[in-house]
């Protein structure tokens, strides 16, 4: 037995499907590339996979992660070859890595992601919003309401925005957020704050989100990083705090 | 993959449900639009989960896609909110592959599943800008084409179509697509492409034929205003389905839709001969498909889709002659892969009931019955050999092996039907409860109990039927009797056990009018349309008042179509079609079953309906009796 931690995109259209209907289409596609997963015990078996976080409908990514445990197999090569054999070419496996015994499952283990933003063409705000933008994320406190199961309550999104980078050239800006069970920071509510405290308002769907990865959390020594859950480069590693 | 679509993120982002109009499934097909001769854009006018289901389509999507020379893609209805958003933004309908404008394509084929469509054909056509009148288009507009059961009687909608295309659609669209490249490559007039498809079998076009009517408003004649095209259109069928292309890559949707697994049709037609069945009548005679073969098909389609599920598709799969073998060699294989078996309604019996515990969770799962009426006389009268024996019998052998959900399917407004019938209703879903409790005793039951729901719907008489003659109810008695229905449960001692459903009466009329109507409804349909009608099978949208008044507007009286006693030699409108079925021979069985006698079904003896002009199938083999 095997368990595989998968990295994938979603690119073009596949972007509309919901995360449920990719999880569908997922088991299909696992099907379809005959790999010998595990399914769980009981009357309607299911196989065993999950997803390290929802990405919104609308968005696209290069840094998508399921965890799925397999019976058997070849290689990981043989079963990226499978797998992309049966995609569709808007969802792509990047990379596979197999997991060491108790290693977290990503749903767990997620603790950042980096995302990239723009405005949709048809729906571009009518004011230089890189220069506000950059005004606004340098401010102490990020104050923003934010919806909970029992209403709303006030945060700080101040100490969730682990890094930005703002290119005026191309009107986007990459942001790491907090992702993880014990807080997360969406693009919406960040800009969404954003726009009020300019006493205007953000039309609706009109942010273009790219998800370029997803974050974990690492320690070394005293040196506390994050880093991608797949990696070989030590330069996309984010050192919080020493 | 198509990365080029027709909406742009933020109106996709604004609807419900986007990846409706996205395209870009599993196994869907794109082609090079300039490689090919003939672009065909196929349409199902309802919602696409609905219309995604339909394995006709995925028959001949994947049939047309096999040709070098032509791209097949898919339309559906677009739903409430994005036919607002078309509108309101001028965006014309495109199809779900090339995302290109419908009105681009050579062809436009509508399937004709149920009469409450059609006012969502006028939506798709008006929605890709396409002329609605037939005699309005020009080589500019796709040729506008209808297949489906409702083309046996397509006089409703004849201004709308250019061609229909009656029977099985695996026969003759390659003869349609050839005449059409040579017509377009000499510079034919539309007119004389559509003479030249005329003379083929199983193509009628409606605009040449000419129909008179009495003074009574009945049909005085319908005759062809060319010499050369036939008087009477003959369906077209497949001779040997084993040799039929059968799509074992269907289109696997991102979203959940109705029939959400791989369908594998064993059989078409039917032995039964239910009087009130169109569908028993239309694709007779019964053709069975090779064992050997469909277990080819189950497995290819389950490994091309990945599906977790598979379904056997026919009228009467219970008459498939080798289903034990099938359904072992289903059980073997999906239980390696972890698939799931849907069984399509069985009759209830030994083997079934032994097949259905290997493959479904006894606790979970509820049986099925369907006497379509209350008593012996009745049961007669239609022709369902399902007797109370049957039910009763099938039910305590259920009830043994754990079942305790039941449910039993009704029509009311059959013909010759007395309170009596309606009442024994009732009494049959009584007797399936004291079955229960006589057959599992208290200290077995573990807290559990019979559970039993009964439906009706209201009978609607339909062409080619032998109860084509019948009149149909109107409202207020459907309401009626549905009423006695619910008081003969009522005063059933185990009533508390008994759950009551029935059908809206105001759309079973609508249906009726369209079944039966003729070539003044067009008019009405057209007009309803423009005064907001559209997806009439959707009981939240399905405005009765509208249409009540536009029949009005039109001087169309609705209950000339419904509750009219039709005379035995009445011309109707369907007749310029054949089935295969004779008119003598339904009328015959109309007779029959006014006598209150039942008639042999297809293995027992042949009742001379006619199918056997086509010389295949059940009419080709020795009979027991």
């Amino acid at each position: 037995m095997n368990k595989l931690r998968l990295k994938f995109s979603k690119h073009g259209p596949i972007k509309f499907i919901g995360h449920l209907d990719v999880m569908r289409y997922f088991q299909k596609a696992i099907r379809r590339a005959e790999i010998d997963i595990k399914y769980s015990e009981g009357y309607s078996p299911h196989q065993v996979i999950s997803f390290a976080q929802p990405l919104s409908v609308g968005a696209t990514s290069d840094g998508e992660y399921m965890d799925m445990t397999v019976n058997s197999m070849i290689s990981i090569s043989d079963v990226m070859n499978r797998l992309n054999t049966v995609m569709n070419e808007g969802i792509e496996i990047l990379a596979i890595r197999e997991l060491s015994e108790g290693e977290e499952k990503a749903m767990t283990a997620a603790y950042a992601a980096k995302y990239r933003i723009r405005f949709r063409e048809r729906l571009k705000p009518d004011f230089d919003w890189i220069d506000e933008f950059e005004r606004y994320l340098s401010k102490d406190k990020l104050p923003a309401m934010k919806k909970t199961k029992s209403g709303e309550k006030e945060i700080d999104m101040k100490p969730l925005i682990f890094d930005y980078s703002l290119n005026k050239e191309e009107e986007s800006v990459e942001l790491l957020l907090s992702m993880s069970s014990a807080a997360t920071l969406k693009p919406a509510l960040l800009f969404g704050a954003f726009f009020s405290s300019l006493g205007k308002e953000i039309k609706t769907n009109a942010l273009e989100v790219h998800r370029i990865d997803i974050y974990k959390y690492c320690e070394e020594g005293d040196v506390h990083y994050i880093e991608p859950f797949i990696t070989d480069d030590i330069n996309t590693r984010f050192i919080l705090n020493g | 993959m198509n990365f080029n679509l027709a909406l742009p993120d933020d109106i996709l982002l604004s609807i419900e449900k986007p990846e409706r109009y996205i395209g870009n499934e599993v196994n869907s097909v794109t082609k090079d639009k300039n490689a090919v001769d003939i672009r065909f854009a196929m349409c199902f006018p309802d919602v696409y989960e609905i219309g995604m289901s339909h394995l006709g389509i995925q028959i001949l999507y994947g049939m047309f896609n096999s040709y070098e020379d032509v791209w097949c893609e898919r339309v559906y209805s677009p739903w409430i909110d994005m036919d607002q958003v078309l509108r309101k933004e001028d965006i014309p309908l495109f199809a779900l592959e090339s995302q290109d404008p419908v009105k681009d394509f050579d062809f436009l084929g509508f399937t004709l599943q149920y009469e409450m469509c059609y006012t969502n054909i006028l939506q798709i056509l008006d929605l890709s800008k396409i002329a609605l009148l037939s005699k309005d288009r020009t080589w500019d507009d796709p040729i506008v084409i209808g297949g489906g059961p409702c083309t046996y009687n397509p006089e409703p909608i004849t201004d709308f179509f250019d061609i229909f295309y009656i029977g099985e659609g695996e026969t003759k669209y390659r003869e349609i697509f050839d005449i059409y490249k040579k017509a377009r490559k000499n510079g034919m007039s539309r007119i004389d492409f559509l003479h030249e498809c005329a003379k083929l079998q199983g193509i009628y076009v409606p605009a040449f034929y000419e129909v008179k009517y009495k003074e009574d408003g009945t049909i005085l004649s319908m005759l062809p205003i060319f010499d050369d095209i036939p008087k009477v259109i003959d369906k077209e069928m497949c001779l040997d389905l084993n040799k039929t292309f059968y799509p074992t890559k269907p289109v696997v949707p991102y979203i959940k839709i109705t029939q959400d697994r791989v369908v594998l049709e064993i059989m078409r037609g039917c032995i039964r001969g239910c009087r009130f069945c169109q569908a028993g009548q239309l694709y007779k005679p019964l053709r069975e498909k090779d064992v050997e073969h469909l277990k080819e098909l189950a497995i290819e389609a389950l490994n091309n889709t990945g599906y977790e599920e598979i379904s056997l598709s026919s009228l009467s799969s219970s008459d498939y002659t080798a289903l034990p073998e099938l359904i072992d060699f289903l059980i073997k294989s999906c239980n390696e892969k972890k698939v799931n078996i849907s069984l399509p309604s069985l009759r209830i019996d030994a083997f079934s009931l032994d097949v259905m515990s290997k493959v479904q969770d006894v606790k979970k799962s509820s049986l099925t019955f369907a006497p379509e009426a209350g008593t012996q006389r009745m049961r007669d009268v239609i022709n369902k050999g399902l007797t109370e024996e049957d039910i009763l019998h099938g039910s305590h052998e259920a009830f043994l092996g754990g079942w305790n959900k039941v449910k039993l399917y009704f029509m009311l407004g059959l013909p010759t039907e007395t309170d009596e019938d309606i009442l024994g209703i009732g009494d049959i879903a009584n007797k399936v409860a004291v079955e229960y409790f006589e057959t599992v005793p208290k200290e077995k039951r573990n807290g559990r109990t019979i559970d039993i729901v009964a439906s009706t719907s209201f009978f609607v008489p339909k062409p080619f039927t032998p109860f084509q003659w019948a009149p149909m109810n109107t409202k207020e008695e459907f309401l009626e009797k549905a009423n006695k229905t619910r008081k003969g449960i009522m005063s059933q001692l185990n009533q508390k056990h008994i759950k009551y459903n029935w059908h809206e009466a105001d759309a079973s009329m609508m249906e009726g009018v369209l079944a039966r109507g003729d070539r003044r409804l067009n008019e009405v349909i057209l007009k309803a349309y423009k005064k907001g009608c559209i997806f009439d099978a959707w009981g939240e949208y399905f405005k009765f008042d509208v249409w009540m008044d536009t029949f009005k507007e039109c001087g169309v009286d609705p209950f000339f179509y419904t509750t009219r006693i039709r005379e035995e030699d009445e011309i109707f409108p369907w007749d310029i079609l054949c089935p295969g079925v004779t008119k003598a021979f339904l009328l015959r069985e109309w007779k029959t079953a006014l006598s209150g006698k039942k008639s042999s079904n297809c293995r027992q003896q042949c009742l001379g309906c006619g199918a056997a002009s086509y010389g295949v199938g059940i009419c080709m083999k020795e009979r027991k009796a």
